[in-house]
């Protein structure tokens, strides 16, 4: 089909490079350096979606980021994007794009019978019905809606795009390259400061690219092409295009995003779709420009209606024509631009202008080109349904409160202009209480927040003269602040056409006994009326307006509505403007891709994976991995069609029979270094720590100030002023930052050093009979005899040649050693354990057996230092020194720290022998009990015990001290169990701890 | 008050809408007040309709100091659930389940009560059994809870990352009754029956004091006069240690901000609330199709109702490792609200040591669900002037006790907050 | 994201750091017998006030030194950071 709306000229397109693309399943050509929405145009297409909640016909209402209606589905190879912005999407080969929010199709929808109904569905009508009967809400009437509700299609299956970040530090970040912003990004650029410029759209320029000026003894766009190419040619200057700040963050930080690969027919295979720039900046300057309002009138919605900033871009930058009987509606001058344009393409636009008359320029200039002016009138309605083609012109009466006389008049477009509004996102957003101009009927900045300067026409000022002049004597100012060079650039001269006030009217009213729908925001259909009946019914706050009536609340965020809707109420409440306030302008300003926003931290990546030297032999040798925090444990090692109880019970008795070894690097590990060494851990454990020897380990309890149990492990004394201090996987982190905060905020008297050594040590723990056996092969010239040996000893020696560390400590309450080399050797160690071993019958054993292990001995581990409990809880009440105070101990006294029928920690089997108990069971008298059932206790840790071949749990239980010998019930209504259990002692295997000193 | 229903919409309609009444009215504060409640947020204004109706105390006065429902009722993830392993916590929001089962009907304001369940995901066996205690709790003291598998999972949210996650999906934990409401209709709501019964709603009425004599509360000083009043109850969460301090009350509270933020609208995929076990991510899919998420704190004191970056950056990372297909999705809207971060995780619903004044903050993350049951009991306390069972565990005196409510097991750190 | 001076490595951006509560606590002297009220105080209660507030953070992902801020809880204008042993 051939592009009947191109005209032969103008435009930045190329037009030697045809793109074919398909929209609703048609296709059409459109050229290189085509918008999405440029090329529908071109082909007359300006029907392009439903809206929000009428499902009323809508075309394009303008060429940016403003647009409110023209949002579809977009499909690109095998990915899609719902509410993709048409004046956003560039055009290259092979797009699809589909309607929105419509069934069967854009052309005829039957949600379009919300129309017919609206009567029925005015602002909020979902608060005051669907209330009966009761359970329907939910059954029925949110179903309904939800389907209705919606406008594209989420994709459901994961983005296959790349989105990156970047950091970036500059002098002055210079927000949109209109000439404000070009003027300042030279200025400061030539004095020497770091300059990062970025500009929303694919061009630069802003409205140089339309509008009909000279710049020194150039045209605008060529002084704005001039100024890019020397910007690109600074070192010190960086220039982006397709990147809109969109976020002005605290102290100065600035985000943008930056669209790298949907414009690009053959992007590169690892091209980012997009890359997000955090930008820390010393100077701000925001020139982002102003954006054209609407003008609110009966049936102002319908498809060919839009801005008349827009029709003009549309002409000068892609060389097409909204329609070919245009009517521009204005109450100002700078319409007239537009009009003009049409004439010089050959069409006869007629003008309707509410005011009176205006004689500025560019009036005149109308009016010498013979184009046809109608003053004191306004549109009362239009008609047409999949386009506009007539237009009902009204002659005001005396005080614009109604029409004197209408007039037909057919057309195939509407241009409205209502006036300009400062585009003050981002100076709002830095915290800057914006002022209300009331030249322009909107508001400006006012004091600085932060280092923010906002210029051009984003402040109000509306001439290009006093955009350039602010342009190059901000850049200057601020670039010197930081640069000291002086080198100063003034403003070139200009000439532009001249514009006066604007008509403070800007709301047509009905014909006389019309109901027409009158829309301030378009996407979400709010229109005057819903405003007024928000008001009537007592929404007063503009806040309360806009949740009553959604206004301002669409994808668009209420670029071209919300001061329209202030405007109203301020009309209505007879208050002005600054009284009614603006709701809060929050960041992002433009929708922003979430997976632009995330980065690289997605898939496997989303957190980083930390593996001990040992995996790959884990994964050799079939091992099922768990995570522990940021850690892959091996789980259990897999034989044949073993199932998780069968390993992990396999490997615990093996432990218990011969020897086992498991890998303990992912313990935390922090060196304590200092003559206060001994002093510290003596407050920072409850037990005492004076005179542990060198060359011993001794267990630790650490409390939280509150008296919780924080974390455990044991510490050695490595030499007179050194320590070695274990912590448990999860708390490391924590556990680290908790000593740096006592050795440096509250007790800066110890001289103490900690540091993290949890990367520098592989760990092995040799559990078993067997164990001091293999430990002798392994290290041939140790004695590790019981005598020279003991319990809780510790060792340097050498492993074969390397460095190592050897601590008989235990956690599977079998006699243990651990043995430390350094990382690097972590495989060697290993790789020998399991060979001197294989005649031990050594075998490794994974979480699942360590936790059998620990749980029949009576260990505690996270799953009872939950948090939540206290030391007589875990039956380490004996390790509270009486003698020394420690972190913690204050709070211990408390009343329902010292209730003698506290939790207590205790044993359970089941009665039968034979069924487990579920982990988080709760123990109760009467497992079939009315509800609520009091709870005596939960269930913490389970496990076949490997040394009695029986269930077997651990239980924190009320009064549990008294408890031992009572039958209770393990219940798990979420598993349908009522267990009866036999509450016993915590410690089930070897009580009296004789193994682990054997 | 003029009632809401189809048929009055109906009839409204063919005048054009323009014989609806105003659904609060907009009064000049008296000066003198039975109770005098500050803030008009959903627990304000729950607090106000709950005299009234069950205390039939009418002579009521909410001072707000901006407009009704502009604080954290407002800015919230509407999420509702009783999902919680203490009992205090337990059967406190169980009641106020029942209280959200009826309330549209109750305030003849569609508050959209929606229980599409609320799902807590588990990556690890661990976290299953946590989820299990926490679960089977649920269950003995008679609130819903079902666990489910990762094939009952992959039925109901087929698009989550079952096969390259980081953190697999093990399970989960389902509330089938938890769900969302709409947040602004249900401040609105309360505040419409409060004023019908007779409560003054009193907004731009800002507090800057009290007068207290002899240890009993006196009436308050306000940008808008002084009103005397015997009874007053605090329900300003986010700003309770800022009137506490001119009671020269020094609480268990941090302010902190929690940031949300919404996506696009887009047809329905997503029918339950969901959240990410390996982080703290949560979201639902709004009616109109929103994807309403949230997650972490910005991680220091905070007034300000905005957050940064950063910290959306990482709550959404994990709402991609949860659902990588909404990654194409655009963010729309974010905003902050300021949270009383109670030392221990849960609220405070008290008397204080001075006679007369009342005490409802510490609310966390978790106001929004309580609203009902906070106006409730904190009625209750204000009218009988004691507490009632069901808020007996929410004295201010626990952090002095030791009966501290955690549910999270995360509880104050000196030096982290 | 706030760029906070670390008095040791300079200004770095939030990211570096975790925040570490009222730098105005201090903790009851060890061994000493406090009152329920002292202890509690420091243990719970915070003045958590709006605008001016002295903090500690601690940077984490740097010299892992603790310091204090001065900081606008309103705003979040820092106004000055300082080591532990100077005046804020």
């Amino acid at each position: 089909m051939s592009q009947l709306y191109r005209l032969n000229k103008d435009g930045y397109i190329n037009r030697d490079k045809k793109i074919s693309f398909v929209f609703n399943g048609k296709k059409y050509f459109g050229y290189e350096g085509d918008t999405l929405a440029s090329a529908l145009l071109a082909n007359g297409v300006h029907l392009i979606g439903r809206s929000y909640k009428y499902h009323r016909p809508r075309g394009l209402f303008g060429a940016g980021v403003d647009e409110p209606n023209a949002k579809v589905q977009l499909y690109r190879g095998t990915e899609t994007e719902p509410n993709a912005n048409v004046t956003e999407v560039e055009l290259v080969e092979g797009l699809v794009a589909k309607s929105q929010n419509c069934w069967p199709s854009v052309y005829f929808d039957f949600g379009a019978i919300n129309n017919f109904l609206n009567k029925f569905f005015p602002a909020g009508f979902y608060y005051k019905t669907f209330m009966w009967p009761k359970n329907f809400w939910y059954k029925v009437y949110e179903p309904i809606i939800r389907k209705i509700a919606g406008l594209g299609v989420a994709p459901l299956t994961p983005d296959k795009d790349r989105y990156e970040h970047k950091y970036e530090h500059c002098d002055v970040l210079v927000v949109g390259s209109g000439p404000s912003g070009l003027g300042s990004a030279l200025s400061a650029g030539k004095n020497g400061a770091r300059v990062i410029l970025a500009e929303d759209k694919p061009r630069f320029g802003g409205s140089l690219l339309t509008d009909e000026v000279t710049i020194g003894n150039k045209k605008g766009n060529e002084w704005a092409n001039e100024v890019i190419l020397q910007l690109k040619s600074m070192p010190n200057v960086t220039v982006k295009n397709r990147s809109q700040v969109f976020g002005y963050y605290d102290h100065n930080m600035m985000v943008m995003f930056e669209r790298t690969k949907d414009h690009v027919e053959n992007p590169k295979k690892f091209t980012p779709r997009q890359r997000l720039w955090y930008i820390r900046a010393k100077e701000i300057i925001i020139s982002t420009g102003s954006i054209e309002r609407p003008l609110v009138f009966a049936n102002n919605d319908r498809p060919g209606i839009l801005l008349a900033s827009a029709a003009k871009e549309y002409m000068k930058v892609y060389g097409v024509l909204v329609g070919n009987k245009p009517i521009i509606f204005t109450n100002n001058d700078s319409a007239y631009e537009t009009a003009i344009e049409f004439k010089k393409n050959g069409i006869n636009p007629i003008i309707v202008d509410t005011r009176e008359s205006s004689d500025n320029s560019v009036v005149k200039e109308a009016k010498n080109l013979n184009i046809e002016i109608k003053f004191s009138c306004g549109l009362a309605n239009t008609r047409g349904y999949r386009r506009v083609n007539l237009a009902t012109i009204g002659k005001f009466n005396s005080d614009k409160s109604g029409y004197e006389k209408l007039e037909n008049i057919s057309c195939d477009c509407v241009c409205v202009s209502g006036n300009w509004t400062p585009t003050i996102h981002l100076s709002s957003q830095s915290g800057n209480k914006l002022k209300y101009n009331d030249a322009l009927n909107a508001f400006i900045p006012n004091q600085q927040k932060q280092n923010e300067t906002t210029i051009g026409s984003a402040k109000g000022s509306m001439t290009l003269k006093q955009s350039l002049e602010e342009g190059f004597s901000k850049g200057f100012e601020l670039s010197n602040k930081i640069t000291n060079n002086n080198l100063k650039n003034t403003a070139p001269t200009s000439n532009e056409r001249n514009y006066g006030q604007h008509d403070k009217f800007w709301c047509m009213p009905l014909p006389k006994k019309k109901n027409y729908k009158r829309f301030v925001d378009f996407q979400n259909d709010v229109a005057v009326s819903d405003i007024e009946l928000a008001i009537r019914e007592g929404f007063r706050s503009i806040e309360h307006i806009k949740r009553y009536t959604t206004l301002g609340m669409a994808t668009d965020q209420g670029k071209t509505s919300n001061l329209n809707g202030l405007q109203l109420v301020s009309n209505i409440e007879r208050k002005i403007v600054p009284e009614v306030g603006h709701t809060t302008f929050r960041p992002p300003y433009t929708p922003v891709t979430i997976g632009t926003i995330v980065g690289r931290e997605v898939g496997k990546h989303y957190r980083p994976t930390r593996k001990s030297p040992m995996h790959e032999w884990h994964e050799k040798n079939n091992a099922v991995f768990v995570d522990a925090g940021l850690w892959l444990r091996p789980r259990y090692y897999k034989q044949e069609k073993e199932t998780l109880l069968e390993a992990s019970t396999r490997e615990a008795i093996n432990v218990r029979k011969n020897v086992g070894v498991c890998d303990v690097t992912s313990l935390g590990k922090i060196d304590i270094k200092g003559p206060d060494s001994a002093e510290f851990l003596n407050r920072v454990y409850t037990n005492a720590w004076m005179k542990l020897p060198i060359g011993k380990a001794r267990y630790g309890v650490m409390l939280r100030e509150d008296g919780i149990v924080f974390d455990d492990g044991t510490t050695t004394r490595i030499a007179e002023n050194h320590y070695h201090m274990t912590t448990t996987t999860a708390q490391a982190v924590n556990v680290l930052a908790h000593l740096e905060y006592y050795l440096q905020v509250v007790w800066s008297e110890l001289n103490v050093n900690v540091v993290s050594t949890t990367e520098q040590w592989a760990g092995a723990a040799l559990a078993g009979p067997n164990s001091r056996n293999l430990l002798s092969k392994l290290f041939p010239e140790n004695d590790v005899s019981n005598e020279n040996f003991p319990f809780m000893g510790y060792m340097e020696s050498e492993l074969f040649g390397v460095p190592a560390r050897i601590f008989r400590i235990s956690f599977s309450g079998e006699l243990a050693y651990e043995i430390n080399v350094q990382s690097s050797y972590g495989i060697f160690m290993w790789e020998k354990i399991i060979e001197l071993g294989q005649e031990m019958n050594i075998e490794p054993y994974g979480t699942e057996a360590l936790s059998t292990l620990r749980i029949e001995m009576g260990h505690v581990a996270g799953s009872e230092i939950d948090g939540r409990t206290i030391s007589y809880d875990l039956s380490l009440e004996g390790m509270l020194s009486k003698k020394k105070d420690f972190i913690g101990k204050r709070s211990l006294i408390r009343e329902a720290f010292t209730n003698p029928k506290r939790e207590k920690i205790v044993g359970l089997i089941p009665l039968d022998q034979k069924t487990m108990i579920p982990e988080g069971s709760h123990l109760v008298k009467d497992g079939n009990a009315t509800l609520p059932n009091p709870k005596l206790g939960h269930v913490s840790a389970s496990c076949w015990s490997a040394e009695y071949n029986n269930p077997f749990s651990l239980a924190i239980l009320q009064d549990g001290k008294n408890k031992i010998g009572e039958k209770l019930f393990a219940v798990s209504p979420l598993k349908n169990r009522n267990i009866a259990v036999e509450v016993v002692s915590s410690h089930y295997v070897d009580p009296k701890g004789e193994r682990v000193r054997s | 008050m003029q009632r809401y229903s189809i048929f009055s919409l109906i009839k409204n309609a063919f005048s054009n809408h323009e014989n609806w009444d105003v659904a609060w009215k907009d009064p000049e504060p008296k000066k003198e007040y039975d109770v005098v409640i500050v803030g008009g947020g959903g627990h304000g204004l729950a607090t106000a309709y709950y005299l009234a109706k069950e205390h039939s105390i009418t002579n009521v006065a909410i001072l707000e100091k901006g407009w009704i429902g502009g604080g954290n009722v407002g800015r919230n993830t509407t999420i509702l659930r009783s999902n919680y392993m203490w009992d205090a916590n337990g059967l406190f929001y169980e009641y106020g389940m029942k209280l959200w089962e009826n309330l549209s009907q109750e305030l003849n304001y569609n508050v959209m009560y929606s229980p599409r369940g609320v799902i807590n995901l588990a990556h690890s066996d661990a976290q299953l059994n946590t989820f299990a205690r926490r679960g089977n709790s649920m269950r003995l003291n008679g609130i819903d809870a079902v666990m489910l598998n990762r094939e009952e999972l992959k039925k109901m949210i087929p698009f989550a990352d079952f096969s390259s996650a980081r953190f697999p999906i093990f399970g989960g934990l389902m509330q089938p009754r938890g769900g969302t409401a709409r947040h602004d209709a249900v401040a609105w709501g309360y505040a419409r029956g409060a004023d019908s019964m007779g409560v003054d709603i009193i907004q731009h009425c800002e507090v800057t004091g009290f007068n207290v004599q002899n240890g009993k509360i006196q009436g308050v000083q306000t940008t808008r006069g002084n009103i005397k009043t015997k009874k007053i109850g605090l329900c300003v969460a986010g700003n309770t240690s800022l009137l506490a301090a001119k009671l020269d009350m020094k609480l268990p509270i941090e302010s902190h901000v929690l940031q949300a933020c919404v996506s696009e609208p887009v047809k329905p995929f997503l029918d339950h609330v969901v959240t990410f076990g390996a982080g703290h991510f949560y979201c639902s899919q709004s009616d109109k199709g929103e994807m309403v998420m949230g997650g972490d704190l910005d991680g220091y004191n905070s007034y300000a109702q905005r957050g940064n970056l950063p910290t959306l950056q990482h709550v959404l990372s994990e709402g991609l490792a949860m659902f990588p297909n909404i990654s194409r999705l655009k963010m729309l809207r974010t905003w902050g609200g300021i949270m009383d971060m109670s030392m221990d995780g849960s609220p405070i619903i008290d008397k204080t040591h001075i006679e007369g004044v009342y005490l409802n903050c510490g609310w966390c993350y978790g106001g929004f669900k309580a609203t009902p049951v906070s106006g409730w009991t904190f009625a209750y306390t204000i009218a009988q002037d004691r507490l009632h069972e069901l808020n007996s565990k929410f004295k201010l005196n626990r952090f002095n006790t030791g009966h501290l409510i955690d549910e999270k097991g995360t509880a104050t750190k000196v030096w982290l907050g | 994201m706030l760029e906070i001076k670390c008095p040791y490595c300079g200004k770095r951006s939030q990211n570096e750091f975790s925040y570490g509560g009222d730098a105005n606590l201090k903790r009851p002297e060890l061994g000493k017998e406090v009152s329920d009220k002292v202890w509690d105080d420091f243990v719970y209660y915070r003045s958590n006030p709006k605008g001016k507030h002295s903090e500690l953070w601690h940077h984490v992902s740097g010299c892992r030194q603790w310091f204090k801020v001065s900081r606008n809880t309103a705003t979040h204008e820092i106004f000055k950071t300082s080591k532990l042993d100077e005046e804020l």
